[in-house]
This record gives structure tokens, sequence and C-alpha cells, in this order.
């Protein structure tokens, strides 16, 4: 088994210290790291010393790294960097997977694609919940017809006012608040179920109740048509309280002609009450972010390209710009299939 | 339901229906059987008007007509302009008339809507709605234009809730899909429904007539600056009973409520407001509201667009 090199670059999302825990552990993978920006991200952690924390070896700069001659990089910037950092590495010749959403706009998701596929590499975007079993089950029962023709499906992604990062509320880097967040993993999860049936309508409304010193929306309601009829509403707002026990969570509820299906996708827990510290959460699910990068490893390993793919990214990102499109209008977006 | 609420209350009834008032009565064991609306309304304190939605205006009517307070069956009405018209009519006579929006009297809303109100999650940002059961089998409950459709005639209960909780709505966007109908049985019914309040707040709503023999169930959860609260019928029954494959044979049913009837708490309270007791929960705008905002909805399903609240009269 050959050394795969993966690098990663930037610590400015804090999924990057998930993705590196699950790098390192993975047999047969040297890790680079990058977080060129990190001075911008005054009091918060990042950098060297973040690096020497997770264990990882570190790149002074994008440069250094791509000299390291990567097989595959992992793009964890700030949203509106993706773009730059996704061409950068591509034209380096390393494969990309790019933490989510993939681009604040629709042109800045079709660059990359572009990019990576005149570079002859692959674009891959973390959308991690995909890979949780329940949800496999739930897309097989879908296939297999069990729940007869999908009609509406009901979403929700809710989680904090993301802590530590102060980036996911200046719009400039973020390209958004809630809506950009949290709209995205429920979209992709309507791909993998609909296989990929394009969105043709969408409404959405934004609301800054939640939080009101952010200077971006924290509550959003995204209602979407797909092509072939479904209907699905997805709630993304970053609605759990600062001390709620756990960051947040995401559900699915399908209605079919024969049946209808309720995902929690983190539903493996032990609740509980533990006195002066309130509600006890305790997790036993799937770490989706190590099925994550295990399909990264997977893809790299076998020379195939993973799902989901840089087109899903691109749908997604369609769905995002839509809907703050008919935010601002008022009225539902159309969108060409 | 209504039936047995009344006869727990003590009152006396009499009973008038086209079809079926005889065995109505024979099974709930009370009740006196008239052959004439003006028989059933001669000289009544209440009348309680429990029919398909089409025939509530001019039931209505008569009633105030008749000198009866009234109570009536939501949705009060097809559409904004009649139930303007409705109360318009009790006003004229000199009677009240209230909208039997059961869903505030049951308990999970009640202690919901208490908690909001006092402010137990601050001011009210995103909230959702779900409400799910079988199709029903009755012709008109199918039929849109007696009914109304899902949106108005089950998913009302929710659309009200949705306002009882986060104040007035200015504007509304709804979808509806269905699959088709099968040989032996209709097809699923799921609408979904976008409300933005006055406020700022947004709710969204969703109401689904599914495969025969689902199980009923209702969600909610309303989230605001100092917290959130939810439910799920399916998660919070005091008695659940597994009877095995054999069990749904035996008529054991998986779940259920030991708390007070909520028609029975309704009446109560309705009842007491009929005749001089305080303000009730619900008011006869709260019935105009729930329409209004039906209509809304079914004018975006129509139209395509989200539908300014003021434009729907």
């Amino acid at each position: 088994m050959s050394t795969l090199r993966i690098g990663l670059v930037s610590f400015a999302h804090t999924h990057a210290t998930s993705y590196a825990r699950a790098l390192l552990a993975t047999p047969g993978v040297e890790v680079l790291a990058t977080d060129p920006d990190h001075a911008e991200r005054a009091g918060e952690s990042g950098g060297p010393a973040m690096a020497r924390e997770l264990g990882l070896d570190y790149a002074e700069d994008l440069e250094t790294l791509l000299a390291w001659r990567p097989d595959a990089v992992v793009i964890c910037s700030e949203n509106t960097r993706h773009r730059s950092y996704t061409e950068r590495c591509a034209a380096a010749g390393a494969h990309v997977l790019c933490e989510k959403p993939l681009a604040t706009s629709v042109a800045d998701a079709e660059a990359m694609v572009a990019a990576c596929e005149a570079a002859g590499v692959f674009l891959m975007v973390a959308f991690p919940v995909r890979f949780h079993p329940a949800f496999a089950a739930l897309r097989d029962a879908v296939a297999a017809g069990d729940l007869g023709t999908v009609a509406a499906v009901s979403g929700t992604n809710n989680g904090k006012l993301p802590a530590g990062r102060a980036w996911f509320t200046d719009p400039a880097l973020a390209g958004g608040g809630a809506m950009t967040d949290h709209t995205v993993h429920v979209a992709d999860l309507m791909d993998a179920l609909l296989d990929g049936v394009p969105p043709v309508g969408v409404y959405a409304q934004a609301n800054r109740l939640l939080h009101p010193e952010a200077a971006v929306e924290t509550g959003g309601l995204v209602s979407i048509e797909y092509a072939n009829g479904v209907v699905a509403t997805v709630d993304c707002s970053w609605s759990k309280p600062d001390d709620y026990p756990t960051w947040g969570g995401l559900t699915l509820h399908v209605v079919g002609s024969e049946g209808q299906a309720d995902l929690d996708a983190f539903g493996d827990r032990v609740d509980g009450f533990t006195t002066g510290r309130g509600q006890t959460w305790l997790s036993y699910g799937e770490d989706l972010d190590a099925l994550l990068v295990a399909e990264l490893v997977d893809a790299l390993r076998t020379g195939r390209r993973p799902q989901p793919d840089g087109a899903v990214g691109v749908r997604t990102t369609r769905v995002v710009e839509a809907a703050y499109a008919s935010a601002r209008s008022g009225q539902p977006v159309r969108l060409d299939p | 339901m209504h039936l047995q609420a009344w006869l727990a209350l003590g009152a006396d009834v009499r009973v008038y229906s086209h079809a079926s008032a005889a065995r109505l009565v024979a099974e709930v064991g009370g009740g006196t059987v008239v052959d004439s609306l003006e028989e059933a309304l001669d000289g009544a304190t209440i009348a309680d008007v429990v029919t398909p939605t089409f025939t509530h205006a001019d039931l209505v009517g008569s009633a105030a007509e008749a000198g009866c307070q009234v109570i009536c069956e939501k949705p009060l009405a097809r559409s904004v302009a009649q139930a303007h018209q409705m109360v318009a009519a009790c006003e004229a006579a000199g009677v009240r008339l209230y909208p039997a929006h059961v869903v505030r009297f049951f308990p999970e809303y009640a202690a919901a809507h208490a908690h909001v109100a006092a402010g137990g999650v601050g001011t009210v940002a995103v909230q959702r709605f779900s409400r799910a059961g079988s199709r029903p089998e009755r012709d008109w409950f199918a039929d849109r234009a007696l009914s109304g459709g899902i949106v108005a005639d089950q998913m009302i209960h929710d659309l009200d809730i949705a306002r009882w909780t986060a104040g007035d709505v200015t504007r509304v966007f709804a979808r509806e899909v269905s699959t088709p109908d099968g040989e032996a049985r209709r097809g699923v019914v799921s609408a979904q429904v976008v409300l933005t309040h006055a406020g700022g707040a947004l709710s969204y709503v969703t109401g689904t007539w599914a495969a025969p023999g689902s199980e009923f169930r209702t969600k909610f959860e309303i989230a605001g600056t100092d917290g959130l609260v939810h439910h799920d019928s399916a998660r919070h029954a005091a008695l659940r009973i597994d009877g095995g494959s054999a069990g749904a044979s035996r008529g054991l049913l998986p779940g259920g409520s030991f708390m007070e009837s909520p028609y029975l708490t309704q009446l109560r309270e309705l009842a007491l407001a009929c005749t001089g007791g305080p303000e009730p929960r619900v008011t006869a705008r709260d019935g105009v509201e729930a329409v209004r905002l039906a209509e809304a909805a079914a004018m975006s399903l129509e139209t395509g667009r989200a539908i300014d609240l003021e434009d729907v009269r």
C-alpha cells in the first residue's frame, strides 16, 4: 500500500479538527497542514499552535504545502475563499475535498468544477450526513420503493450560532448566515434521495430575530420544488440556544404514497441529567466525518471519483443562491432544470 | 365527540341531521333526535354547528336569527368573505360566534402556548408544526370545492396555532403535492406552508393525509431568543401497549391520552362564554383569520406566488 499525502488547507472551519483526527487515524496517510490566514482570526485557535495540538506537521503557506506534492487536499477555509484555494490546489494536481457549502455563488461553484476538470482532478464536497448508515438505509428503502412514490420532505438542520469562529457571521467571508451554513446539508440529502433530480423552484424567508447582533440572517425557511414534483421545506435556523447540550441536529421526514420515514441523524444517543450541568447528551452514533474521510481515501486508492461531487455542490449552491434571491424579493424563484 | 362532551356537561341536546342523527344518538346514548332545523334551534341557548364546511354559513345564519349563541366547527367558512358575513349576521342578531379550533384545547398546545405567552422562549423566531394521519374516507373531505382540501380542513388547525403563538401573519406561501389515486384507494396528499409573521417570526406548517393505517401524529417546535419547546405525539404517550402482531386485531391502540377530552374542555369554556362567562381563548376573529390564512394558501397554490395577507379580504 503506497503512502497517500493529504494536505489540510486552513483551520478556519472547525471541522478541520475532526478531519485531521480521521486522517491521522488512517493507515498509510501522511498529513501536512497549513493555515495561512490564521493571523486574521485574532484570538481564535489556528496556525502552527493548533497544528501542534492536533499532532499535524505544518507548512507556513500554501506554496510550501503544494510543493510537497499532495495527492489531495482538504479545504477548510472560510466559504468565500473556497474557490481560490480549490483553483490553486487543482492547478498543482491535487484532488480536492472542499468543506461545504462548496461556494457562495453558483458562478464560483461552476468555476471550481471547471478548474478541477481542466486539471484532471476530482472535486468532492464535505457533506458527511450522506454517509450516515441510517441515511443509506433510507436511501435504499426509497430506491426499493418501500415508501412508494416520494411526494414531500420536511428537513431540519438547526444549530447554535457557530461559536469560536467569528467569520461565520461575517458576510464577506461566510457569504451569509444560517441559510448558507445549513440549507445545503438537507439539499445534499435530497439530491441523494432523488438521485440528482434538479430543483426547479425555491421560496425562502429569513429573519434576524435570534442573535440580532449578528450581521447575517440567523433564522430561515427554504421551500424547494424539484423537477419531478417533489416538494421539500428546510428549516435552516441557528435556533438551538447557546447552552443547548449539543451543537444541533439534522432530521428528515419523508412522505411517500405508501408510507412515511423519519430520520434523526443524531438520534443515536443516551439522554440524561446531571446536577448543576443540566441535560446530559451522550452520542454514540457513527463518526460521520471519519466516514467522509474514508470515502476520500478509498477514492484516492482505487482511482474512482468520489461522491458527493462538484455537481452536487453546484446544485446545492443553486438552491442557496435562489433562496437569497427569493428572501429578498418575497416571491418564489424559478430555476432552469 | 361534541355530543359526548355536551352530555358530560349536563346539557339538554337536540340533534338535527340530514342523515345520521338517530344513529349518533343511539351510539352516544343521549340527546334527542328532532326532525327539523327549526325544532333544533327553537329556544336553544347554544347552537353547535358540526356540519361540513360548505353548510356553515347558512346554518350559522339560521341559528343567529333564532337568537342562539353559536359555536361553529372549523373552518368557520369556505372564504373570508363568507366568514365576515357570518360574523356580521351574529353581530346583527346580538349573539356570540365561536369557532371550534379544538387544537387550542389540546393540553400539549395549551401548555406550549401558555409557556410562550409567558416569555418562556423569549421572542418567537422560527416555529414548525406538522400533522399527519390517514386520508379521511368521507367523500366531502376529499372534495376541495366542499372542504377546501387539506389546507382548509386539516392544516387550518396549525395555521391557527402558528398565529396564536407568533401573532398575525403578513405573507403566505404554499405548496401541495399528491400521489395518484389507485384502484383500491386514494393517493396521499401533503401540503407545506411558510408563514411570515408581522413581528418577523417564520412558521413552517405541514399537513399530510398519509397512506391508510398510518398512525395519527402531530409535532411542533417553537424556537425563540431565549429557548425552545417541542413536542412529538409519537414520543409522549402516557401509556403504550404492545399486543404483538395479534394486538391490532384485538383493537389495541398503540398509544392513548388520559387527559380530559379537549372537545369537552373546549365546549365547557365556550359554553361558559356563551352564558356570560369570561372571554375564551378563541374568538370569532381568530376563526376569520384562520380562514384568511387558508384562503391565502389556496391562492398561493393557484398562482405559485407568495400572497400578501392584506390582499385577502
